[in-house]
């Protein structure tokens, strides 16, 4: 029995007291990722690895299991593992708190790719919600002028409130409503998030305002359900979706979506380690807000933009 | 003869029994040490058995009341619910009550629970499942469905606070283990326990009030559950409605029957659970270092849950018992 004791003793003994290489001298960038799960995600993760490729930097990823526990364990790893800069796309942003504090006292800066932040980060960088809110409801002044269509009544789709970042989406179609005289005559807050939501908050609306001419629905698959709920009701209402998922892409094919503000989430996590460089260059940050341009879709740009995102998933 | 293989086979099955687990966890940090020179820091170590407390401390209440027979999948929604109430009296009442309030509606959350199976005769499964959904709402209701942050030094403290170099997450989690297994190895309680779980009519026949038990286990699960969110939610600075203590209730399950304890109850070994959640937590840890792809550590996951009750269920066989 003492044998065994003495095994067990020896092995964890052996384990602590190993002798530990010394750390290479190149700069390290951990990433700590929501998931792996979604396309979108993937595309931050490829976007972040392609730059430390670039840039010359070593690359760990440890991926988040989309557990907020294990999104802190994760950051509190790479701090002990001493890297040089951390990014971050939290699964719940309001937990990096006290392990970003953590990691800012051990001198690593860090940076939030998308989702959002707390606790002292060095700067967020997040899709341009508020423009691509502006650009769908131009692009729905732009179309409907070329239609010679005279209405004046629109509709906004937003996602729920909490969601601080993604809710600027509805707030910058509305504040470009305002200014191109526009009314927002219908905004329902789309629940539950999905095609289905979509669905029935767009037959709430038309029911509300018959003489609807263009919707703005600030997520993807609820403009695509929304379309649909159009194209049941046999109606010309303008719909213009917000992500750039192969739902939408399919949408706008099939013609019942006309346009789609696309997120880019492999810039975002590209300019993320571009943002770390400027750091460690000197630049200072300090909880900014970084945003990252979004792309214009419609039927006719679609081939070219999966185009450009196929050679970067495959570079 | 006979009796030298017999009493072969009682030693390897004893023995497996008191080493099988620490030997295991030691296999596993020696395997990921040997790999990685970033997994066998004393940070890292000590960092991540402060992630095994929040597992560790929530698998004693339900070690006892698996052990009991039963078992409550209500665990993740109710630290989701007490965390949100809890923290969100901080700013006007201070930490110290949030921290207490947390606690002690966990525990009467628990004794809710318990009321429900023993004197209304639902089944626990069904009981918990409801309350699961319950709980979960009212956390939603309560906060709209947004994170409640927690700034105070003292809440923060209990999760990341560090005394004499040790994390103090890891002296409240050997505390807490060192109470569990004194209740259940040295008062009767621990007996009446593992005597409801093994037969409850001869349980009832022998004079034990098996109500009484089993209210006082879920109780306890209350109870464990609302030390384990506040060092949680210590952790993560916040808690969140939604996504705190998602897939708790199968993370403590885990612990516990990989800690040894039959999901039939009557046998128990809460030592175990505490080397299990250490084990869970150490190989999340080296397999992310080793950047080994999360549906691979899914994989690895369920092979050494059912590897360790596996074997579990031979040392049974070798001491020629069939396992309640």
């Amino acid at each position: 029995m003492k044998k065994i004791r003495y095994l067990i003793l020896a092995l964890l003994i052996a384990a602590v007291l190993l002798p530990g290489a010394a750390f290479a001298q190149a700069k390290t960038i951990g990433f700590s990722l929501w998931t792996m799960e979604y396309t979108f995600f993937q595309a931050v993760e490829k976007g972040v690895r392609d730059a430390c490729k670039d840039l010359g930097y070593k690359y760990i990823m440890l991926d988040q299991n989309a557990e907020p526990v294990k999104m802190v364990q994760d950051i509190n790893t790479l701090v002990g593992q001493k890297v040089s800069g951390i990014v971050i796309t939290p699964v719940d942003p309001g937990a990096i708190g006290p392990a970003v504090e953590k990691a800012r006292k051990a001198g690593i800066p860090v940076v939030c790719a998308d989702i959002g932040k707390s606790g002292p980060v060095n700067a967020l960088l997040i899709s341009n919600n508020f423009k691509g809110g502006e650009m769908a409801m131009q692009f729905i002044d732009k179309t409907l002028k070329a239609k010679g269509i005279k209405g004046k009544k629109v509709g906004v789709g937003p996602v729920q409130p909490q969601w601080t970042y993604a809710r600027q989406r509805g707030e910058g179609f509305k504040a470009m409503a305002k200014k191109l005289g526009y009314t927002v005559a219908s905004e329902l807050v789309v629940n539950p998030p999905d095609a289905q939501g979509g669905y029935d908050t767009m037959q709430q609306m038309m029911s509300a305002v018959p003489d609807l001419v263009g919707v703005f629905y600030c997520s993807g698959r609820e403009a695509v359900g929304a379309a649909n709920a159009i194209k049941a009701a046999e109606k010309d209402i303008i719909v213009v979706g917000y992500n750039g998922d192969p739902e939408e892409i399919q949408a706008m094919r099939d013609g019942i979506m006309a346009a789609d503000i696309a997120q880019q989430p492999y810039n975002i996590g590209y300019d993320s380690v571009k943002l770390l460089k400027d750091i460690f260059a000197g630049k200072k940050y300090e909880d900014a807000v970084v945003p990252v341009d979004v792309a214009f879709l419609t039927p006719d740009t679609i081939d070219k933009f999966q185009a450009d995102y196929e050679a970067k998933m495959n570079r | 003869m006979i009796l030298k293989q017999h009493s072969a086979r009682v030693i390897i099955a004893n023995q497996w029994d008191r080493f099988g687990l620490p030997f295991l966890l030691a296999v596993l940090i020696a395997v990921f040490a040997g790999l990685s020179e970033s997994f066998r820091t004393v940070y890292n170590l000590i960092s991540n058995l402060q992630f095994a407390a929040m597992i560790g401390i929530g698998a004693i209440g339900m070690a006892f009341c698996i052990m009991s027979g039963d078992f409550d999948i209500s665990v993740g929604s109710m630290s989701a619910l007490v965390g949100v109430l809890g923290a969100s009296l901080v700013p006007r009442f201070g930490g110290v009550v949030g921290v207490l309030v947390t606690i002690l509606l966990a525990t009467a959350l628990g004794f809710l629970n318990g009321v429900f199976v023993t004197k209304l005769k639902i089944p626990a499964f069904i009981t918990t499942l409801g309350m699961m959904y319950i709980y979960r709402s009212a956390a939603y209701i309560y906060t709209t469905n947004t994170p409640v942050y927690i700034k105070d030094p003292f809440w923060l403290f209990l999760g990341n606070g560090v005394v004499l170099g040790v994390p103090f997450a890891i002296i409240l989690m050997v505390f807490c283990f060192a109470v569990g297994i004194y209740l259940l190895r040295k008062t009767p309680f621990g007996r009446y326990v593992v005597a409801v779980g093994t037969n409850k009519t001869a349980a009832r026949l022998s004079g034990i009030n098996v109500d009484g038990i089993k209210l006082a286990v879920f109780t306890m699960v209350g109870l464990f559950v609302g030390i384990a969110s506040v060092v949680t939610a210590a952790n993560l600075g916040s808690v969140n409605p939604g996504m705190t203590g998602q897939g708790y209730e199968f993370q403590l399950i885990t612990a516990v029957v990989l800690g040894g304890t039959a999901l039939s109850g009557g046998n128990g070994n809460l030592l175990g659970a505490f080397f299990a959640a250490m084990i869970v937590t150490y190989l999340k840890n080296g397999l992310g270092m080793k950047q080994v792809n999360s549906y691979w550590q899914f994989v690895a996951f369920g092979l050494v849950l059912i590897f360790a009750v596996g074997v579990n269920r031979l040392k049974f066989t070798l001491l020629g018992m069939r396992e309640t």
